[in-house]
Formats: structure tokens, sequence, C-alpha cells
């Protein structure tokens, strides 16, 4: 039905925000697309999702980001919204230790619902309510290392390091995609390139830019 | 779109006696066409929310009134309890710093004969799962005992009998729990490992929600939003609410009460608890009903029906969006037959839609419009009122206890052209129902649902 148009996006890349309810991920992703940030913004129904197109390494990529609600009991539905991502950013608040216990609860959801080969990146975010805090850096950082994952604190009010965050998981996951690539081509002897299994995402998802054939 | 029902006719619909002429008929008919003029709205809302019934004089509701406002104290005591208890926990405020044991204190004086509680704890304890109160007998600290002493005072206070009362409970009267049970067969199942939430849980997320709420509701009561810094303060207090310095006093103040209603409610309805959605079906009822535990009961009486949806089973949400999409397929089948190909036949993208009942997509005073219709359905269902009754009355549709199911039908049958022509994945169409704040009448948006359901009811339900 619908394919990649190269003039449009090189990639099409789905990550996931997911998080205890209250640590800003609406916030992140506000700030990350429309560069807007809102103290009362109401909790997340369900799934909510925005995109951005940017430049990373070279490539132009569009990240279609889906925001979840928080709350336990929206789980069974935003879990289902888990399948394609590439990529999940696991959000919680400095300021809100529960929020910091709760991660190893989130990556055992990512473990049973998502892609096995999701690229995850861990984010402390509020880092502006500094005299507030009750989760140290360096414990998020120990985190993140012992699971495997990369780790920023971030600023949604602020506008500090969620640029970073997002650059930081786009460009790893475009790595991961080359490499698969390459072996894919290598494998397949000569031949050009083929789409590693991972970005699937980028054929099923459609590319047509909104407004450019409505009406 | 018909005038709304002003107070002058309002008035004119009871007898002496304060009962309606006609049983109601006429309220709802009027309610279901035009909405109700802001000013009796805090009247109506108790009848089109089964508060009181259709058939019930003055005297009593006066006795409904009294016997209600004892038992949302009753349910707010309990609460108390157990925010001293929290802090006990977390051993973050002692005895004499707690404003809420202060509270209760004060609370048992203005309401003179306090309510025994013990009554009402074996009532919670037989329905809920928790072990609560065997941890607490654990930790007996000097709070404990200085609240038990308080309990002891109560019970001999009043010994007399029948000043006791039971902790309210929600209970189940009909609702269509057949058809939930048949459902849940086919829900997938998905449930594992989901831990189930506590109270506890409950409250920190009331709070979040409660402290972020916006106040677009101001401009409908001038009284709240006029209210002094000391008295919101005082209701912060009331229900220990903390994080809310950054707020002006009108919000502080609307905060509490969205805070004391929804633990009321976690308290009285333990299967739901609290959910995130419920506070934006509870905000707008704030701003009408002024006191408290008024705004309860009409709370507790429109969740009758909207508690399916905060179902942790999700059964509820899963019939609904079934029938949306049972809607679209009897009335357009061309439509349907592009949503199966996007993926998206299970209407999954009309979920927060039926969650919060177009809160998100509507302003205040539209969807303030929206439920008043749908209430008016839902009581009429609740009365009795037949098919053939309403028809008298020339209303072409009969009365449903799912009219919010066909508006939403009818908002995505109004994008039928722009969905089968430009959409080619489920993630546009989600955009799109995300973004469709302000853009929807809501007056045709009611005719159309009206015509839906004269059209295609008799295949559906």
């Amino acid at each position: 039905m619908a394919h990649r148009v190269d003039n449009e996006y090189d990639y099409l890349f789905k990550i996931v925000l997911i998080g205890d309810s209250g640590v800003g991920k609406s916030n992140i992703l506000s700030r990350f697309t429309r560069n807007e940030f809102c103290l009362e913004s109401k909790s997340t129904i369900g799934v909510e999702f925005a995109t951005r197109t940017l430049q990373v390494e070279g490539k132009t990529i569009k990240a279609q980001i889906w925001d979840t609600a928080g709350q336990e009991r929206y789980r069974a539905i935003t879990s289902a919204y888990y399948r394609g991502a590439v990529g999940a950013l696991l959000v919680y608040d400095i300021t809100k230790k529960l929020s910091f216990e709760n991660i190893n609860r989130w990556l055992s959801e990512l473990r049973n619902h998502a892609d096995s080969n999701i690229v995850i990146m861990m984010v402390g975010n509020k880092s502006d309510l500094n005299h507030l805090r009750s989760v140290q850096e360096e414990e998020g950082q120990a985190l993140a290392e012992k699971e495997g994952l990369s780790f920023l604190e971030t600023s949604a009010l602020e506008a500090l390091n969620v640029e970073k965050a997002f650059q930081t998981i786009l460009s790893d996951i475009h790595q991961i995609i080359s490499k698969k690539a390459l072996a894919a081509q290598e494998a397949a002897g000569s031949g050009p390139p083929t789409q590693g299994t991972t970005i699937n995402v980028a054929d099923s998802s459609g590319n047509m830019k909104k407004g450019c054939c409505s009406t | 779109m018909k005038p709304a029902l002003g107070p002058k006719e309002w008035r004119s619909l009871f007898t002496p006696e304060g009962k309606f002429y006609d049983g109601g008929v006429k309220l709802l008919k009027r309610v279901r066409n035009g909405g109700v003029e802001p000013s009796i709205r805090a009247e109506v809302w108790p009848f089109l929310l089964g508060v009181y019934s259709l058939n019930s004089s003055e005297a009593e509701r006066e006795a409904i009134k009294a016997h209600n406002r004892k038992g949302y104290l009753l349910l707010r005591k309990h609460c108390l309890r157990k925010n001293n208890k929290e802090s006990v926990d977390d051993h973050i405020t002692s005895e004499e710093e707690n404003p809420c044991v202060i509270l209760e204190q004060e609370m048992q004086d203005k309401t003179g004969k306090a309510i025994p509680e013990n009554q009402a704890d074996e009532s919670l304890c037989s329905s809920s799962s928790r072990d609560e109160d065997e941890s607490e007998k654990s930790d007996v600290t000097d709070v404990e005992a200085s609240r038990d002493d308080v309990a002891s005072v109560d019970q001999s206070s009043v010994e007399d009998e029948e000043e006791s009362m039971p902790l309210p409970k929600y209970s189940n009267t009909g609702g269509n729990i057949e058809t939930e049970t048949k459902l849940s067969k086919i829900a997938r199942p998905v449930k594992s490992a989901r831990t189930v939430e506590d109270f506890e849980t409950w409250q920190r997320i009331i709070r979040l929600d409660a402290v972020r709420a916006n106040n677009e509701w101001v401009s409908y009561s001038p009284s709240q939003a006029a209210v002094t810094r000391e008295k919101a303060i005082e209701s912060a207090s009331a229900v220990c609410l903390k994080d809310y310095e950054h707020l002006e006093a009108h919000r502080i103040h609307h905060a509490s009460r969205l805070v004391a209603i929804l633990e009321a409610y976690a308290t009285y309805d333990p299967e739901i608890g609290y959910c995130q959605g419920m506070s934006d079906l509870l905000a707008p009822l704030l701003a009408v009903l002024e006191e408290d535990d008024e705004a309860f009961w009409c709370f507790a009486g429109f969740m009758r029906k909207a508690r399916h949806n905060f179902r942790l089973d999700e059964v509820g949400i899963r019939r609904q969006l079934n029938m949306v999409s049972k809607i679209i397929k009897t009335k357009d089948f061309h439509l349907y037959r592009h949503l199966e190909m996007l993926e998206a036949a299970d209407c999954f993208f009309v979920y927060r839609m039926v969650v919060v009942m177009f809160r998100r997509e509507l302003t205040f005073e539209q969807t303030l419009s929206l439920w008043e219709a749908m209430w008016a359905h839902q009581a009429a269902r609740r009365a009795g009122i037949t098919r053939s009754s309403w028809r008298k009355l020339q209303l072409g549709a009969p009365p449903t206890d799912d009219l919010l199911l066909y508006a939403i039908a009818a908002s995505v049958l109004e994008k039928r052209k722009l969905i089968i022509e430009s959409y080619s994945s489920m993630d546009e169409i989600i955009r799109d129902c995300n973004s469709m704040a302000g853009q929807l009448d809501i007056w045709k948006l009611l005719d159309d649902a009206h015509d839906l359901v004269v059209t295609v009811q008799d295949r559906i339900e």
C-alpha cells in the first residue's frame, strides 16, 4: 500500500515514552516536537502521539513518538502500542523515588510486550527541581549501566537535554539498523542493500504526510 | 437547537408537594433537546443523575439529602483515618503536626454526634482484599493510640443504635452484567502478573491529577473563583494536600475538592478505586455543585454507568468500543471496510472519547450540554419511560443508555470522506481524533447521534 518516499525521510522510527504517572512524559514529548511546555498538562488517557523529522548522522529520520498513560490500569492498552517500537524512553522523576524504584517493573513490561531488540534509554526528568531531588544522578547512572541502557537527566521545563536524549536514542537505533543492513547485505552477497527486519515499521506505518493528499 | 430549560419553566413542572406533574417526562424531553440553563443546573442535575427519583416529593428529597450528607461525611472520615495511618507509616508527620488528626476531631465536633466507625470498618474489610487492618494493629504508635482513644469516645457517645449507619458502598443493581460476562470471554487474557493498585496509589495519583486540573470552570462559578487564600489552604489541609504552592487560591480550593470527593469515591467503590480520567468527569460537576456532599452523590450517580470504563479488566471499555464499531459497520459498511483495511475496525482510536466522554474534545459548556442530553436519556431508561411514550412527545429517537457511543460514531462518520480518501494508517486516525478539540458542533453532533439511534438501534442493542 504505502511506500517509503526517500525525499521525505530515510527512516521512520517508532519510539514509546513510558514511566509512572506524573513524571513528565507528555511534556518531554511536547518539548521535543513543538518546543512547548505546560505545567497543567492533563493526564494522558490511553495513548497519544506526535512526530518530528530530524537529521541524525546525515540521515533524515522521522521520529513517531507514542506517549502513554502512566497508571497501571491503562497498561493493557498502552502495552499494545509497544508493537513495532524500535526505541523506548523510560522516564522517572528525580524528585520521586517511587518512580525510580518502579523502573524495574517498566523494564519487565517492555521485555514482555516489546520487540526484544528494542533500544531503551532511561531518562531522569525534572532536573530543574534539584532542591527536591530524591534520586541522585549517580544512582540513575548505576542502574542504567547495570541494565545496559543509555542514560540522561533532562528538564522538559528548561528544555535541558531533551533534544540530546532523542538524538542519542535515534542515533543508537540508526547504528544498529545500519549494521544489520550491512550484515544482511554481506550475507546476501552482492545486490542492493535491504532494510533490516527491525525497520519494518518504516514500511508499514505509511509515508503520507498529513495534508499532502487530502481534500 | 431548542432553548435551554429555564428557571420559570422548571418551577412550573412541579406540584405544590414538589412532585413532577408528569413523572418527569417533560423535564427529560426538554433537557434532551436543549440542555439546562446554568442558574438551575445545581437543582436539575440530581434528578438527571438519579440522586433523587423522578417520583420523589420535596419532603422525601430532604430526607435523602440529609442521609446522603451523613454518608458522605462517613466516607470522608474513613479517608482521613487512612491519611493518618499513612503519615504514621511514612514517619513524616508527627502527631502534633498532623493537620488531619486535628481536622478529624474538628469534624466530629462540628457534626455533633459522631458516627461509629467500627461498623464502617467491618463493611469495608468484607469487600476489600487488603489486609491493612492487620498491619495497622502490628504497628501501634502514639498516634495510633490517640486515634483509638478518639474512636472509643465516639462509641461511648453514640450508644443510640439508631444513630449508626454503615459506610456507604457501591452496589450494582441492574446494569449490563450479562453482556459483560459474555464479553469477558472474548477479551484477550493478558492480565498476567499485573499488580492490583492499592488505596495509597490512588491517593497519590488523585493528588497528582488534582493539582494539575485547569481552571476553565472559573467563569461558571464566580463564588468558587473568589475563594480566599486562607479558605483554600484550609480546604487543602483538610485533605492533606501538599505541593500546591504554585497555584492560585481558587485552584487550590478546586484541587482540594477533587481530592476529597475522589478519595471518598475510591472508598465507596473500591473495585474501581481511582483511575486517571475520573477527575475529568468530576471537575465540571464541582463547578456547578458547590457542596461537596451533593457533588459526591451526583458523581456517584454519573459513575454508575461510567465506572465500567475504568474497570481493571477492561471489559467495559471493550464493550463500548465494540459497540461504536458495530454502529459504524451497520451504518456505513464502506467506511467500516476501510477501517478494517487499516486495522482500525476495533475503534481503539476513539478510546479517549469513550473514557472521558468527549471531555478532552469539547469546551466546558459543550461538554455539559452533551452530558445533560446523555443523562436525560439514561434517566428516561431508569424511569422505564418507554419508546412509545417518548414517541408521543414527538421524539424520534427512543431513550438509550449509550447516547455517547452514538455521538462518537457520528463524529467518526462525519469524517468518512477524509478517512477513506486520505488516511492510510490507523495512526492518522488517532491523531485526527486526538486533535478534534474545538472543531465539533455539539448540537449537530447530538442531532446526528439521535438520527443514528433511530436508524440503527434495533440492529445494535
